[in-house]
C-alpha cells in the first residue's frame, strides 16, 4: 500500500512541475488564435512565435546572458574557492561567518539596486554588461562561496600539511593537493551559480534594459503596450530554461552536498 | 640526519599553556618516542618540530640551523601523519614521488629512489595503484615510503601506527625498527601507546600536561620511574600506588615508607608467597582473588587485602594452579621492590 501512495504522491508532483513546461512548450507552437483558447488541445503547429524570437534577437539576449552568466561564474569560482578556503581553515571573520556570508541574501535585491544603479550612472556603465555583472556577484559570490566551504571541510588538513612538509609553499600544496579534492564541488559550484545569474531578472533589467538586455529581460519585454504576445514569449522562455533544465540534470546530486554541506560541520 | 634541540619551547593557546618551557635534545641516528595521555603537548610538540604550529617562545635547532621562524618546506624534515594523508588522486608512485618533484630532482633520479624505497618497505609491486586500493598496512608502508625517499635530517611520526589494528601495529613497528636500522635515520615518534613507546624507542621522553616528566631509557622509565605519573602511566598492567599511611594498615608495610608520601609497586613484584625465599625481606600479607584474566603465558590477578585494598598481580599462567578465584591465599612484596613517591609526585631515593 505504501509503494502505491509513494507512487501516487510521486507522480503528482511530476505533473505538478511538469505541466508548467507542457503548456508553455505547447504554447510556443500555437497561433493567436490557440491560445486564446486553452481548452482547445488539437490545433495546427505554427512556427511564427519563433521567427518572432529570431527577429526580436532573443539569441543576441542569449549570448549576453552566456557571456554575463561565464564571467560572474569565472570570477565568483577564483575569489569563492579562496574565501571559502580561508574560512574553512583559518575560520576567517570567526564562527559567525560560516553562515554570516549568506545574510547579503535576505536582503532584498530592491535595497541593492538603487545604490548600485549610482554607482553605475557615476561611473558611466549604465546599461553594459559590467554593471550587471557587478550586481550579479552580490548574490552569486556569497553563494558560491558558502556552497564550497562545505567541500573544503572534507578535504582532511593533512593533505596540505603533508605537501608543506615536503616542500611546497602553502599556495602550492592548496593548487596541488587540496584543489584536486574539491574540483567536482568546483564544477557543480559553477553550474549552480550561472544558473543564478541567468535566471536574474531584476538587477538587469534595472541596470541594464536597453541595449545589453539580457534573457530574462528579453522575455518581459514581450508583455508589450499591446498585451502579452503570449507565443513569442513561450518560445522566448523555451530559449532561457532548456539549458538549465539540462544544467540541473548534471549537478543535481552535488547540488544537494553542497546545500547541506555548507552549514553543517563548524 | 642532524639532532634537533628544542631550546625552552612553549606553546600558548590563549590562557591555556599547551607546551610549557620543553627543553630536548634528540639524538641523532636514535629513535626518540614522545609518549603521554592525549593533550600532553606531545603532538603540540612535533607540529612545532614540522613547522606546522607556530612557537609562542623558545628555539629549535636542527642541526646548527635555527628553524623556529622557517616555513615547513625548508626544514628539510619528512612526516608521517595518523591517517597517512595519501593523496587519492595521484598513484602510489606519484605519491612516493611528490616530495622529490618539489625539490625539483633530476626524473630519473627520482625513479630510482621511488623504486629503492618501495622495496625497501615491500611496496614495489603496488606503484601503480591508487591508495584507495590499497589496504590499511599497505597504505602505511606507503605513506613511510614517501618519508623515506627524501633522505630528511629527521623523521616526525605522528602516531601513525594508531589507525591499525593490534596484528598489523606489531608488525609495522618491527617494520619501522628495520627501517630505522638500515637507514639510520633520526626519528621522533609520537604515540599514546606506552607499549609502543617501550618498543620502538632509543630513548622515551614522557609528557604530561605540557611538561617533560622523565628523559631516559626504555628501561629506565620502567625501573626507576622519575615521579609517580610516570610509574602510573608506563607498564601495563598499570602499577599499584598507595598512600603510605593506608599501604602501612592494609598491608602491614613497615620500614620502607619512611617520609614517603606513596608508595608504588609493580603488578609482577606482588607475588605468591611461596615464590619469595623465607629469608628475603618482604612484607607478606593475605589477599581475597577477585578476578583472575589470564594472558596465556601469564595472569593479571585482581585482590582484595585488608580494609578493602585492591591490588593487581601478574603471576606466571604455571604458578596458578593452585590458586582460583575467591582463594585467599598469602601474597609477598620483597622490600626493594617498592617504589616512593613524594607528596609532589617525584621520585625519593631508596
Amino acid at each position: 500500500m505504501i509503494g502505491v501512495w509513494r507512487r501516487a504522491l510521486i507522480a503528482t508532483a511530476v505533473v505538478v512541475v511538469a505541466f508548467p513546461y507542457a503548456w508553455v512548450t505547447l504554447a510556443a507552437f500555437k497561433d493567436r488564435a490557440a491560445l486564446n483558447d486553452p481548452s482547445r488541445l488539437s490545433f495546427t503547429p505554427t512556427l511564427a512565435n519563433w521567427r518572432e524570437v529570431v527577429e526580436g534577437r532573443v539569441l543576441e539576449s542569449a549570448l549576453t546572458s552566456l557571456l554575463v552568466g561565464v564571467v560572474t561564474v569565472g570570477i565568483a569560482l577564483v575569489v569563492g574557492t579562496l574565501g571559502a578556503y580561508a574560512i574553512s581553515r583559518f575560520r576567517s571573520g570567526g564562527a559567525v561567518s560560516r553562515f554570516g556570508i549568506l545574510l547579503s541574501q535576505l536582503m532584498p535585491p530592491a535595497v541593492l539596486v538603487v545604490p548600485l544603479f549610482l554607482v553605475a550612472f557615476d561611473l558611466q556603465l549604465r546599461d553594459t554588461m559590467v554593471a550587471v555583472v557587478a550586481s550579479h556577484l552580490t548574490f552569486v559570490l556569497p553563494v558560491v562561496t558558502w556552497f564550497l566551504i562545505g567541500f573544503f571541510d572534507g578535504v582532511p588538513r593533512e593533505f596540505e600539511e603533508q605537501a608543506m612538509v615536503d616542500g611546497y609553499s602553502r599556495l602550492q600544496a592548496f593548487r596541488r593537493v587540496v584543489l584536486p579534492q574539491v574540483l567536482p564541488g568546483i564544477g557543480a559550484a559553477g553550474i549552480f551559480a550561472f544558473v543564478l545569474s541567468w535566471n536574474d531578472l531584476f538587477y538587469a533589467l534595472i541596470l541594464a534594459g536597453g541595449n545589453t538586455t539580457t534573457l530574462p529581460v528579453k522575455v518581459a519585454s514581450f508583455n508589450t503596450f499591446r498585451g502579452v504576445e503570449l507565443g513569442a514569449m513561450s518560445a522566448a522562455i523555451l530559449v532561457s530554461v532548456v539549458p538549465v533544465v539540462i544544467a540541473c540534470f548534471f549537478v543535481q546530486r552535488r547540488l544537494v552536498r553542497g546545500i547541506s554541506g555548507g552549514g553543517l560541520k563548524s | 640526519m642532524a639532532q634537533i634541540s628544542l631550546k625552552a619551547l612553549v606553546k600558548r593557546y590563549g590562557d591555556i599553556e599547551a607546551v610549557r618551557a620543553v627543553d630536548l635534545d634528540i639524538a641523532d641516528g636514535k629513535i626518540t618516542v614522545l609518549v603521554g595521555p592525549s593533550g600532553c603537548g606531545k603532538t603540540t610538540t612535533l607540529r612545532m618540530i614540522a613547522g606546522l604550529e607556530s612557537v609562542t617562545s623558545g628555539r629549535i635547532l636542527i642541526g646548527e640551523r635555527d628553524v623556529t621562524g622557517l616555513e615547513p618546506k625548508d626544514r628539510d624534515l619528512a612526516m608521517v601523519f595518523q591517517n597517512y594523508a595519501l593523496y587519492p588522486h595521484m598513484s602510489v608512485a606519484d605519491n612516493i614521488a611528490f616530495g622529490l618533484k618539489a625539490r625539483n630532482v633530476p626524473r630519473a633520479e627520482i625513479e630510482r629512489r621511488v623504486r629503492e624505497a618501495a622495496d625497501l618497505l615491500d611496496v614495489g609491486s603496488l606503484l601503480k595503484r591508487k591508495p584507495g586500493q590499497l589496504s590499511g598496512g599497505q597504505q602505511q608502508r606507503v605513506a613511510i615510503g614517501r618519508a623515506i625517499v627524501r633522505e630528511p635530517a629527521a623523521f616526525l611520526f605522528d602516531e601513525p601506527l594508531s589507525n591499525l589494528d593490534a596484528k598489523l601495529r606489531v608488525e609495522m613497528r618491527t617494520e619501522i625498527l628495520r627501517v630505522q636500522r638500515e637507514l639510520r635515520g633520526t626519528i621522533i615518534h609520537v604515540t599514546h601507546d606506552q607499549e609502543e613507546a617501550m618498543t620502538l624507542a632509543h630513548r622515551v621522553v614522557v609528557m604530561n600536561r605540557g611538561v617533560l616528566e622523565q628523559i631516559g631509557s626504555p628501561a629506565d622509565v620502567y625501573q626507576r620511574p622519575a615521579t609517580e605519573f610516570v610509574a602510573r602511566f608506563i607498564g601495563s598492567p598499570q602499577m599499584n600506588v598507595l598512600d603510605a599511611d593506608d599501604a602501612r594498615a592494609s598491608l602491614g608495610v613497615a620500614g620502607v615508607g619512611d617520609g614517603a608520601a606513596r608508595l608504588g609497586v609493580r603488578p609482577e613484584d606482588v607475588q605468591l608467597a611461596g615464590e619469595v625465599a623465607h629469608d628475603r625481606p618482604a612484607v607478606r600479607f593475605p589477599a581475597l582473588v577477585e578476578v583472575v584474566e589470564l594472558l596465556g603465558a601469564s595472569a593479571i590477578l585482581t585482590l582484595r587485602a585488608r580494609a578493602d585494598r585492591r591490588l593487581r598481580a601478574l603471576v606466571s599462567a604455571r604458578s596458578l594452579a593452585h590458586v582460583h578465584e575467591g582463594d585467599e591465599p598469602e601474597f609477598a612484596i620483597e622490600r626493594d621492590a617498592w617504589h616512593r613517591f613524594a607528596a609532589n609526585g617525584a621520585r625519593m631515593a631508596t
